[in-house]
């Protein structure tokens, strides 16, 4: 069947969703009372400052406007023992590119390519510096307590890389008194074995939390190949995940009365077997990862100001080898950061930092020697908030490049609660809010490490690309009854990628070079609805996210030979994500359902993987023991209508299987 | 609260009937008009193919296998392709196999594996074919091998240790020339015995060979490169060469080098076997067998990454290769170069046979 739903006809479906959407909304309108709203929710976007309860401020209170999609604690706790690349594809309509189980995994936010995404760890880039990406199956989920995925450019707010959007992984300190911990063992099929730990204690001037994590897997699974004799089943080689380890403690002090001093730390070191494409023979392709990340940081907080400084050290070494002499890597990364920000009356304040980076890096690919570069960047980050309904913010950030200045980046953002919501209303109405939100940004990426150095073909004289990219949506709240709430979430947004940059051979040479090449539109919708429930000993709730993506090369350079106008490779246009968790007494069940439209596999458009849906569910109970103890045994099942499919050309993704955890925890 | 979702699922449903269709394949052509355009594909993706372009209706086939064998791929990395009669034998260097077809249905009759890293396939009956495979890792590659198949069992039945990283083998007057890419020779194996017989030494990376109208053997060696830490980031070894010498006396060779800007790269010769033709820097350049000089002019100024000429009409065709991420195409010159058309096909064409 030739399909009709491309490109705008394609937002036709993702509106006929929508209507799907409301019709869904309209229907779960009974006769409501009024009810508290989620206090977590708005917290977050009041003014803190000034006030008499004094918090520090998070960067996201600079993001007026923009769009946040966070995952509670209740679910990452059921994915604990996985990667932030399981967690995202299992539970997000966001796209990633993943050769397999374990395998590399990268991001593409809005229809950016994986170097176009910040991952920032308390607040610091942990992009790898030589590749300006990250492996999202490197990055254990239960090393951090917080996730958030900020889509839409923010390099005002996090520097470079942050054009298609960012990921923020946060540590936060656990002030409840008191110790609190778990330890869990895992064991799921294809030789999947792991285990993790996690303990936190406070006292009130010490907060102390540490986890780690274990895992592996052989990946044995069988997958059919179609050959010229017929289909054969084989067993996938040489794609075990032989070890992957994560530790992460980090230890919070207050000083005095407004002084806090907090370290972290976090270790991973993944050994894995690198899965060839199925038509490839006999590849023995292996890789080492090892990350290394110190943070040290003061925070002082008082009533009209506050001020950080946090200083980072990280190693990031790679080492792969197949079969020849082994291509190896070792980054280490020295970072400081300052700001100070200050209440401006009592509807603003002003936020003013700086940062350094400094990288050495001793690569295979650049010679023998080690190679270094510095980066700095300035910033100014303004909200101001003219009544309580109306919030409005403008950052800006300037970065010195090796190679000159980056482009400066600007971000303004508003949001206007049209219908302010009604937190002490005792009538008998819906309580119903609407919020408009807009922003707008300019964004950069600092060429990478490799793109400047590596031999041949590495260019010193790089530009970083730039972007600018504008979002406007809507944002609807009811609360139905006591501990009921529907929230609704719609925005559209463009942006343009400039200066692009794209490796191309030489045509004397045949040297491969980076170069600044294209422009890339990327344009989309995004939409979600979350509703939540709670009576009696039930909680609840549903959420569905939908979104859509066209992203295309738009203009090019003559030697950039792509075709203009294509989808880019590896973006599916639809992807849609259903996820339902339960809870009663002991019981947990959740299901997961992921949508992705085809995929194109290279620039002409013509291959494609074809569109998948993955069903995913999992069941829990926890047993109260004695003295706070309590145990959680933890069923999780994957691709559970067992589709065949390759997730990326030539990698065939696992079939159904099936995973327990045994949880044993303390309180 | 399930059936709220109703209308959800349903546009979901709508949307997975969303994939794009299959490209409609165009029936053989006739046995006179094909030309096999081989393209190595993206590395892992198992897509390399053949494609099949028939003269008369200029209508492309674009994976001929797969089209002729339920779906199958062909591989990664197609890297050659001979034909001997009604079979055609298609290297898939990185699947390490060859795929036996029959021609011009392109079914499948068998596959030749027990192969590592097979490069280029030649044939001298129905019964015996040639395969140069190279050995080792590509930071220590190692003396690769000949390896000489029973084509009535498909199977490997004996290997000769040749040179490192042998390339394109030429069959000529019961010998089995194979030019040693990685090092400065030619091995001579003899059909008879299946051993090998001597080794020419000629320039710095042989990679291509053709034999003129008067029985000559041409050798282009590409020379060697090294990469520096620094501007320009290469540095010449040894500059490239074009060798001539007679069978009969290999020692006795007659040489062209070139200027160290490029290396030389993919010798053909025209059907009437007087007119060379290479790649250097970015161009095709011709010359005559005649010729006592390297031509300064290029014949063509463009960078092909497969080139050939049909021995039938004189067509020259050419490969595009814009990117390993797109897909390339191949343009069809007059003998005097003029382009005639030109048509899409897959990732990477680095070959052509005319069928």
């Amino acid at each position: 069947m030739r399909c009709l739903l491309f490109g705008w006809a394609g937002l036709r479906g993702g509106l006929l969703l929508l209507l799907g959407l409301g019709a869904a909304r309209a229907q779960q309108l009974p006769a409501a009372s009024a009810a508290p709203l989620d206090s977590a929710q708005l917290t977050r976007r009041q003014h803190q400052l000034g006030e008499v309860r004094v918090r520090a401020v998070g960067p996201e209170r600079f993001a007026v406007g923009s769009q946040k999609i966070e995952l509670d604690s209740a679910v990452l706790a059921q994915y604990r023992g996985a990667t932030l690349a399981d967690v995202l594809q299992a539970r997000t309509p966001l796209a990633l590119k993943s050769y397999g189980p374990g395998q590399l995994a990268t991001i593409a936010l809005r229809g950016t390519s994986a170097q176009h995404t910040a991952v920032l760890w308390n607040g610091l880039n942990i992009m790898l510096p030589t590749l300006g990406q990250n492996d999202f199956s490197l990055l254990p989920v239960g090393a951090n307590t917080r996730v958030a995925v900020q889509p839409g450019p923010a390099a005002a707010l996090y520097g470079s890389g942050a054009v298609g959007g960012a990921v923020l992984l946060n540590t936060d300190p656990d002030w409840r008194p008191g110790f609190r911990g778990s330890v869990q063992a895992d064991a799921g099929s294809f030789g999947l074995a792991g285990g993790s730990l996690e303990a936190r204690t406070a006292t009130p001037a010490v907060a102390v939390r540490v986890a780690a994590s274990y895992r592996q897997a052989q990946n044995n699974y069988s997958y059919v190949l179609r050959e010229a004799r017929g289909p054969v089943r084989y067993t996938l080689q040489n794609a075990a995940l032989r070890h992957q380890w994560s530790i992460s403690p980090d230890v919070a002090w207050r000083v005095g009365s407004a002084g806090e001093l907090t370290a972290a730390a976090w270790l991973t070191d993944a050994d894995r077997e690198i899965q060839s494409g199925v038509n490839v023979a006999g590849s023995q392709a292996r890789e080492r990862d090892q990350s290394r990340r110190l943070v040290l940081g003061y925070r002082h907080v008082a009533a009209r100001q506050q001020w950080a400084v946090r200083g980072a050290w990280f190693e990031d070494v790679l080492n792969y080898r197949d079969g020849g002499a082994p291509s190896n890597s070792r980054v280490r990364t020295t970072q400081a950061q300052a700001e100070h920000t200050a209440a401006l009356g009592p509807r603003g304040s002003l936020r003013l930092g700086a940062e350094a980076q400094h990288f050495a890096a001793l690569v295979g690919g650049y010679g023998t020697e080690q190679v270094t570069e510095n980066r700095a960047a300035a910033f100014a980050l303004l909200r101001y908030d003219p009544r309580p309904a109306l919030r409005l913010s403008a950052n800006l950030r300037q970065a010195v490049l090796p190679a000159g200045l980056a482009p400066l980046t600007p971000t303004v953002g508003l949001e206007w609660d049209l219908l302010p919501a009604q937190p002490d209303s005792l009538t008998q109405s819906l309580n119903h809010s609407v919020t408009v939100k807009a922003s707008a940004a300019r964004s950069y990426r600092a060429p990478t490490l490799n793109e400047r150095f590596w031999l041949p073909g590495g260019n010193p004289l790089l530009r970083p690309e730039s972007g600018l990219g504008y979002e406007a949506g809507l944002r609807h709240r009811v609360a139905l009854q006591p501990g009921t709430a529907l929230e609704t979430e719609l925005t559209a947004f463009r942006q343009d990628v400039d200066d692009w940059v794209q490796w191309l051979p030489s045509a004397s040479t045949g040297i491969w070079s980076p170069r600044n090449l294209r422009q890339v539109r990327s344009q989309g919708l995004e939409a979600s609805t979350a509703l939540r429930l709670r009576w009696r000993h039930y909680v609840g709730g549903v959420q569905l996210a939908y979104h859509f993506t066209d992203t295309r090369k738009i203009q090019g350079s003559a030697a950039d030979s792509d075709p203009v106008g294509v989808q880019l490779a590896f973006v599916p246009r639809h992807q849609a994500s259903v996820s339902t968790d339960h809870r009663w007494r002991g019981w947990l069940l959740s299901g997961t359902y992921v949508f992705s439209s085809f995929r194109y596999i290279n620039a002409s458009g013509t291959n494609f993987l074809p569109a998948t849906g993955l069903l995913g569910a999992t069941l829990g109970r926890t047993l109260r023991g004695p003295a706070g103890t309590s145990l959680l045994v933890l069923l999780q099942g994957t691709n559970l209508l067992n589709l065949a499919y390759d997730s990326y050309p030539s990698r065939p993704a696992p079939p159904r299987a099936v995973s327990a955890s045994l949880r044993l925890g303390w309180r | 609260m399930k059936k709220q979702f109703v209308p959800f699922l349903a546009a979901l449903a709508l949307l997975a009937a969303c994939d794009p269709q299959g490209t409609i394949d165009t029936p053989a052509p006739a046995a006179t008009t094909g030309v096999f355009i081989l393209s190595e594909g993206q590395f892992g993706a198992g897509d390399g193919a053949v494609s099949v372009f028939d003269k008369a209706t200029k209508a492309v086939t674009l994976d001929a296998f797969s089209s002729a064998n339920s779906g199958a791929k062909l591989g990664d990395v197609v890297q050659n392709m001979g034909v001997q009669g009604s079979r055609g034998y298609i290297v898939v260097n990185a699947s390490k196999k060859i795929e036996v077809v029959n021609l011009p249905d392109f079914k499948t009759a068998g596959t030749i594996t027990g192969l590592d890293q097979p490069r280029y396939f030649t044939a001298t009956s129905a019964t015996r074919g040639y395969v140069t495979e190279w050995r080792g890792p590509y930071t220590g590659y190692l003396p690769g091998v000949l390896s000489i198949l029973d084509l009535s069992t498909n199977t490997v039945a004996s290997r000769v240790t040749v040179g490192r990283n042998p390339e394109q083998p030429l069959a000529l007057g019961g010998k089995v020339y194979v030019p040693n890419s990685l090092d400065n020779t030619i091995s001579v194996v003899d059909e008879a015995t299946g051993t090998l017989s001597s080794t020419i030494t000629v320039a710095d990376g042989p990679s291509s060979m053709v034999a003129d109208k008067d029985g000559n053997i041409w050798v282009l060696c590409s020379g060697f490169v090294t990469y520096l830490s620094a501007p320009p980031y290469t540095a010449r070894v040894s500059n490239g060469a074009l060798v001539r010498f007679s069978p009969n006396s290999p020692a006795t060779q007659f040489k062209l080098t070139f200027p160290a800007t490029s290396g030389p790269s993919k010798l053909r010769i025209n059907p009437a076997k007087d007119q060379l033709y290479y790649s250097f820097g970015g161009a095709e350049y011709q010359l005559s067998t005649t010729a006592t000089a390297l031509p300064t002019a290029p014949f063509i100024r463009r960078s092909f990454s497969g080139f050939a000429i049909d021995p039938r009409d004189n067509t020259v065709f050419g490969g595009i290769s814009p990117s390993y991420n797109s897909n390339g195409r191949f343009i069809r010159y007059q003998a005097s170069g003029a382009a005639i058309d030109s048509f899409d096909v897959k990732v990477g064409p680095n070959g052509f046979l005319f069928y």
